[in-house]
């Protein structure tokens, strides 16, 4: 096993890729590293002709990502759109792994995110010493994409300030990068595309412009439509991670991850799940990314405090964490559901009992 | 198609409402050259074939055969211009082949269907809305109307099984592409004809109840025998176009004789038949048509755009809407789209570009991944809103072709989208379309309905309508046809039975008010003389008095609609002495509930008198409040409250009101009735009893005038009639209780010790530093 913590898509699926690339026929984009079809069948998993297994990165409708693919094989950008947790990097990190063969031209948006950091800076000890030359420019991941005909990914699209978000335009539109500096430019190659990220319940931190907006194809992601799907989801993310992780004890039973899971989709839709109940809603976005964190955190209660089998009260503490974000509003709705709901079911009562404990 | 050469049939089987079957059906015609085409449809509406080469019917229209005695059993069969029977009929009728229609006739079929409605008879026998045959599925399953709506399973659609054989997520998404999408191929009809065969072979049985397998065998059965007939006839090349499910059925003969068994002695009732105008939402599933298709609006597309601008035009058109809609889309946006949509074909393997394409391209390049917008689309463009239109010489109850009439030369267009007007009665056109509104509305046809919000509320000349003409409103205009022939006289005729059959005062009144509204003066004596037999004879006070407020209104206001008031105050002539008159009786033994009802009754109408200002009315009016004020000859409620008007009318003085008060409200009676009583008298509003100073003086009077132990005793009462009031009333007239007592020297000698507070002055004066 690899020393390192988290590998890139590429890496840690390199063999599928490989066998994807060996079975795809399939007409390529000039550099993509495969074909629309094989990326999609990446993306959604299946069986190859010759009998070997890729696995499903996105569970979910597969015509968003036919969409998402399609985008960037007619050169648009692709703005990937959802509430937090809803797999938005995490299917930009698979799309780029799949087209370019490399995910990690990435640049973080946050509200410091500056013009050099989208387009070139200086390495200023050359820039003294020779003056301005082409080994004195830093080169942004962006600027290298173009350059090599690769996938480049903007995270959080709408942290970074809205004058600075503009320079993307002429690189979106003209897919060229002038420095006046130099008096060249970076002219892109075949290949090069950008996908961003954004949530949109932070909707109006920088909302972008609707120059940018027109270049941008948006696919929203949902979140998981049915109980099942989540489900499924978090037991397979939580059993990879806890192999990436080398968690000790034994995988998650499925009962538990179906009741994390039923409390946050119950909760994040305000009725349970017969629609029988309202149910106030937690300020939290209760994503199922925090669904597989909850579990993975009560696997490393288990595994290195308990028997290493996932029991109730394992879960309780980290559940408690990620429902209540505001301590006031948060609590009463968690107390509440816990009073109105899990009380009544009579399966759930050690989970119960052991939430109360914690109060 | 490829039939043995010695059999004259060629069986085409076609998915109703098709555009893909329709273009490779006229291309088949064309090469085959049939001499007599028979089409699954019912025989019964022959006759109106004739009417399919006159330039006034435009599709989507609909082939009804109804019951002419009982326009509830009828039956549509709709037809698109995309729709392969029209085409193959117009083919058949422009070369002046035979066209037949072939389906067991609907003669039959209502009368097979009599006896399932009668068993539960709650329910109105359902109006089915027929492919030119089949509800249920778009294979031609018939199925009865009831479940039709409902049935979708395994073994509901066959089209949905040869879908997911094939990896698609329905049979509409499959069959769209394979046959409604793609290019014109003769090879079609063999393919499905082979499907079907297979499907009907190796399907489970299907779960539906024994009537509809009889009546499915029925069909067949009675298709099969007019397949012998023609081929009896002489015929050599004989076209049959009948849904897709059938042609297994049809492309084996059993014995005539098996045959003609069943169809021996079937019932049969009277049917006629004719042309209505039809809408793309009808004919789309969500209407709840069995046979209907998803995307009407798109196939009618598919219809009319050649393969090349297919994607194109339905884009650009798109792009209109939204901007009509004040939504930004920019050619470059649609270029954008047409890209993707075309990048997501080719990733799916597909030719070209479908709706399921275009709809995701669009979403996500123009709507940034909203559904919301996308919402327009499907409903403007995907299903459409298109209305049909019938010729005037096609056969129609004379009612229609007035009403048709009367929306032409009142310029109210019969639309199948939603609409809202605005009529100013005091223009002549549009008090004409009130009136038409409100005669359809006395006819049950639900064309407008009236909104009482908005302006309506300020003035009493304006009408706010909400207009929609569902295509099935012809059947409620075939069912007021036996009222009269035009819409005035059937609304006449339809009012003068109500008042003849109705059973209550109120619903006489607003029969009245109907009749008035819809300008109906014939109806008004008939209408008014039951109310006032009805009068008569009730007993039920609250009835009469609920009347009158209404008609006071016409009586009063009635002008700007010219209608006539004398008549209605002939009616007030009659009613409100009566009600005058029975009001003390009534009220003398009322509980605590009827008590309020009453007192809302009696407020309706005093005030309604008021507003009529007659003085022969008031004078009885008056005379029974008189009755009602005195103690202890009715409930407290309204005892108080008999007062209170007679005291605002100026009608009694102050000193005796305030004597009566005293009265009432003195501590020898029950403290219920009296706090009743109070609150009668003070009757809500609070306001008045503010600025009334006479009121206010006279309950001033009567609280000062209580000693110290009555007072505490009639603070409950006091309490109970004040707590009506609003919190804000409450607290003004606190304050004007303390201004009036600021006002009055404070004459109550002061319990402190003089002695004692005077010690402090000095002190006092030094902290606030002034010179003692």
């Amino acid at each position: 096993m690899s020393q390192v913590l988290r590998q890139h898509a590429e890496q840690q699926f390199a063999e599928e890729l490989e066998e994807l690339k060996k079975a795809d026929n399939r007409e390529r984009p000039e550099n993509w590293a495969l074909s629309p079809w094989a990326v999609a069948e990446y993306l959604m998993g299946g069986t190859l002709a010759n009998g070997f297994q890729v696995s499903a990165k996105y569970i979910g409708n597969r015509r968003l990502m036919e969409t998402a693919i399609a985008t960037l094989a007619t050169d648009r950008a692709l703005l990937l759109f959802g509430v937090p947790g809803t797999a938005k990097s995490w299917v930009s990190e698979h799309l780029a792994a799949a087209v370019s063969g490399d995910s990690t031209l990435l640049i973080q948006g946050t509200a410091g995110t500056s013009e050099e950091q989208l387009r070139y800076g200086w390495n200023y000890a050359e820039l003294l010493a020779k003056g301005p030359s082409k080994t004195a420019l830093v080169a942004s991941p962006l600027m290298r994409a173009m350059e090599q005909g690769k996938t480049a990914r903007i995270e959080e699209l709408t942290r970074i300030p809205a004058d600075v978000q503009d320079t993307l335009i002429t690189i979106l539109s003209e897919k060229s990068l002038p420095v006046p500096e130099l008096g060249i430019e970076a002219q892109a190659i075949h290949g090069f595309n950008v996908i961003a990220t954004a949530n949109n319940r932070d909707k109006g931190i920088n909302e972008l412009s609707s120059a940018l907006k027109r270049r941008f194809n948006t696919v929203i992601l949902p979140v998981p439509a049915s109980d099942d799907e989540e489900v499924s989801i978090v037991s397979k993310r939580v059993a990879e991670l806890g192999r990436a992780l080398q968690l000790p004890g034994e995988p998650p039973t499925l009962k538990e991850v179906r009741r994390v899971v039923q409390i946050f989709r119950e909760l994040r839709n305000g009725q349970t799940e017969d629609g029988r109940t309202k149910l106030k809603s937690s300020s939290a976005t209760l994503s199922t990314a925090e669904a597989i964190s909850v579990i993975n955190s009560g696997m490393a209660l288990a595994g290195h405090f308990g028997d290493g089998v996932l029991r109730a009260g394992d879960i309780a503490s980290s559940l408690v964490g990620a429902i209540v974000k505001d301590p006031v509003q948060d609590a009463v709705v968690w107390r509440e559901y816990q009073e109105t709901v899990m009380k009544e079911r009579s399966d759930w009562k050690d989970l119960y009992r052991a939430c109360r404990e914690l109060d | 198609m490829a039939d043995s050469p010695a059999t004259p049939f060629h069986l085409f089987g076609i998915r109703h409402h098709g555009p893909g079957c329709a273009r490779s059906l006229i291309r088949a015609l064309e090469e085959l050259q049939p001499d007599c085409l028979l089409v699954e449809g019912p025989p019964d509406g022959e006759e109106m074939l004739a009417f399919m080469q006159a330039d006034g019917l435009v599709p989507p229209v609909a082939l009804l055969v109804y019951n002419p005695d009982d326009a509830r059993e009828a039956a549509f069969y709709p037809f698109a211009a995309f729709s392969p029977e029209w085409n193959a009929l117009r083919f058949a009728l422009e070369r002046q082949i035979p066209a037949r229609f072939i389906d067991l006739p609907a003669a039959h079929r209502f009368a097979l269907n009599r006896p399932a409605t009668d068993e539960d008879d709650g329910q109105v026998p359902g109006v089915a809305v027929e492919a030119p045959a089949p509800p249920e599925d778009k294979a031609g399953v018939e199925n009865c109307p009831e479940v039709a709506v409902n049935t979708s399973g395994p073994s509901g659609a066959p089209l949905d099984w040869l879908g997911r054989a094939a990896g698609y997520d329905d049979g509409e998404a499959w069959w769209n592409h394979l046959v409604e999408e793609r290019g014109d191929s003769l090879e079609l009809f063999a393919a499905i004809r082979e499907a079907m065969s297979c499907i009907r072979n190796e399907a489970p049985p299907r779960t539906s109840p024994a009537s509809v397998e009889r009546r499915e065998a029925l069909r067949e059965a009675h298709m099969r025998k007019c397949l012998r007939q023609a081929r009896k006839e002489g015929f050599q090349r004989i076209a049959v176009v009948c849904g897709a499910w059938h042609v297994p059925a049809l492309s084996e003969m059993p014995p005539a004789k098996a045959d003609n068994d069943l169809l021996k002695g079937l019932p049969k009732i009277k049917v006629a038949s004719t042309w209505v105008p039809w809408s793309y939402h009808n004919l789309s599933f969500t209407s709840g048509y069995g046979a209907g298709v998803a995307s009407p609006g798109w196939y009618e597309h598919l219809w009319q755009s050649t393969r090349e601008d297919r994607a194109v035009g339905w884009l650009t058109r798109a792009a209109r809407l939204f901007r009509e809609s004040g939504l930004d889309c920019s050619s470059a946006h649609i270029i954008e789209t047409v890209r993707l949509a075309d990048a997501l074909a080719a990733l799916r393997n597909r030719p070209q570009p479908g709706l399921d394409e275009l709809d995701e391209a669009l979403r996500t390049v123009v709507c940034m991944g909203d559904e919301v917008p996308m919402q327009l689309i499907r409903r403007k463009m995907t299903v459409g809103d298109r209305l049909g239109h019938t010729p005037e010489t096609a056969p129609a109850v004379p009612l229609q072709r007035d009403l048709q009439q009367q929306q032409k030369s009142l310029r109210l267009k019969a639309e199948a989208t939603q609409k809202t007007i605005d009529l100013d009665l005091r223009q002549e056109n549009d008090l004409a379309r009130s009136h038409l509104l409100h005669r359809l509305r006395l006819l049950d046809i639900d064309w407008g309905s009236l909104s009482r919000t908005g302006r309506n509320a300020k003035g009493s000349f304006h009408e706010l309508w909400t207009i929609q003409w569902e295509p099935e409103l012809v059947i409620s205009v075939i069912n007021a046809s036996r009222w009269g022939n035009s819409v005035r006289q059937a609304a006449i005729a339809r009012a003068t039975d109500r008042a003849r059959t109705a059973g209550s005062l109120p619903e006489l009144s607003e029969l009245v008010n109907q009749v008035l509204l819809a300008d109906l003066n014939e109806a008004v004596a008939p209408v008014s003389q039951a109310l006032e037999n009805h009068a008569a004879i009730t007993s039920d006070i609250l009835q009469l008095m609920a009347a009158v407020p209404s008609l006071a209104n016409i009586a009063r206001y009635g002008n700007v609609r010219q209608t006539d008031a004398g008549m209605v105050e002939h009616l007030l002539d009659s009613l409100v002495p009566r009600a005058a008159i029975g009001l003390p009786g009534a009220c003398s033994t009322l509980d605590d509930e009827a008590a309020q009802a009453m007192r809302t009754h009696i407020i309706a109408l005093h005030q309604a008198l008021g507003l009529l200002a007659r003085q022969n009315l008031q004078e009885e009016w008056q005379q029974s409040l008189y009755r009602l004020s005195e103690l202890g000859s009715c409930h407290g409620l309204i005892c108080g409250l008999a007062n209170r008007l007679l005291f605002d009318e100026q009608l009694t003085s102050l000193e005796q009101t305030s004597l009566r008060m005293s009265q009432a409200l003195s501590i020898g009676n029950d403290p219920g009735p009296a706090a009743a009583w109070l609150e009668g008298f003070l009757n809500q509003s609070g306001m008045v009893l503010l600025h009334d100073p006479q009121l206010w003086t006279m309950v001033d009077g009567w609280l000062g005038s209580l000693g110290e132990d009555d007072f505490i005793r009639e603070l409950p009462l006091l309490r109970r009639a004040f707590a009506a009031f609003s919190t804000h009333e409450r607290r003004q007239l606190g304050e004007r209780v303390n201004r009036s007592t600021v006002a009055s020297p404070l004459t109550s000698p002061s319990d402190w010790d003089t002695a004692r507070a005077e010690q402090v002055l000095p002190l006092l004066h030094q902290l606030l530093g002034i010179q003692a």
